[in-house]
């Protein structure tokens, strides 16, 4: 794993929206709050994670990351998400239901909205992966021919 | 969905992008970097580092087929690259010049 210190100063697009790194501790220990007593989604993440003290710091890390461009998290979420069978779109609702009732409640609206931005385009991103994987959708490629180049 | 490097790296490669990329997905060319569509979650952080602005969401219209075909197929047989190391010298002078598709390095050297 990688823990290089970035060799420029980067300023992440959450430092624009006032984003911190107590703002993330914050949505993310109360966004997983959420979760892991949610009928739907609880029982599948109390099953794949066994050591919530990490997860919790790896999701902090990794909004660190986005948000903050602290390089510290380093991980595969597409594979972590593509190994989990029952994994399916009203999954991804939830999830994002939550979050974005997390958000709201801990972050003031530019930095909520950021937030959700991202959260959504992930979302998309892995929902696509896992799709993908499993021969649902043919992987993103490009068209043969694409009209209007 | 995935972001997608595009022609302006070529002959800059910059490598920012792969200092903070969360998942490791660029893989190394000899004069240019491309993004593994399979393993890009499409978190956004890597196309405002690009000093050269070559990385897009496959969603514009620059993510030509041409270039997101390029980064599917090299990313599968290019090495990984997780560390920013030193751009060439002259990277600046090849910042927006034109037509540099012709000068992309396919084959790597062997590991």
């Amino acid at each position: 794993m990688s823990t290089l210190k970035p060799s420029k100063l980067r300023i992440g697009p959450g430092t624009f929206v006032g984003v911190s790194e107590e703002m993330i501790h914050e949505l993310v220990h109360g966004f997983y709050a959420k979760v892991r007593t949610d009928p739907l989604l609880g029982p599948i993440f109390n099953r794949v994670i066994h050591d919530w003290d990490t997860h919790l710091t790896k999701m902090c890390d990794f909004w660190s990351s986005v948000m903050l461009m602290s390089g510290r998290f380093k991980g595969a979420p597409m594979p972590a998400h593509i190994r989990i069978a029952e994994i399916s779109g009203p999954h991804f609702e939830r999830w994002l239901q939550l979050f974005r009732l997390t958000a709201h409640e801990v972050c003031p609206p530019d930095a909520a909205a950021l937030f959700i931005a991202r959260a959504e385009m992930i979302a998309q991103s892995l929902q696509l992966g896992i799709a993908a994987s499993r021969g649902e959708l043919p992987p993103v490629r490009p068209a043969a021919a694409s009209p209007g180049r | 969905m995935t972001y997608v490097v595009t022609e302006n790296c070529i002959k800059c490669k910059y490598m920012d992008c792969v200092e903070v990329c969360p998942v490791d997905c660029f893989y190394e060319g000899d004069n240019f970097l491309v993004i593994n569509p399979d393993e890009c979650i499409d978190c956004g952080v890597c196309e405002p580092e690009c000093p050269a602005d070559a990385i897009l969401p496959d969603s514009g219209p620059a993510a030509t087929p041409e270039w997101l075909e390029l980064n599917a197929r090299l990313s599968r047989v290019w090495p990984n690259i997780t560390v920013k190391g030193t751009p060439p010298g002259d990277a600046d002078t090849w910042n927006g010049a034109p037509d540099k598709k012709v000068h992309l390095i396919l084959e790597t050297e062997e590991v």
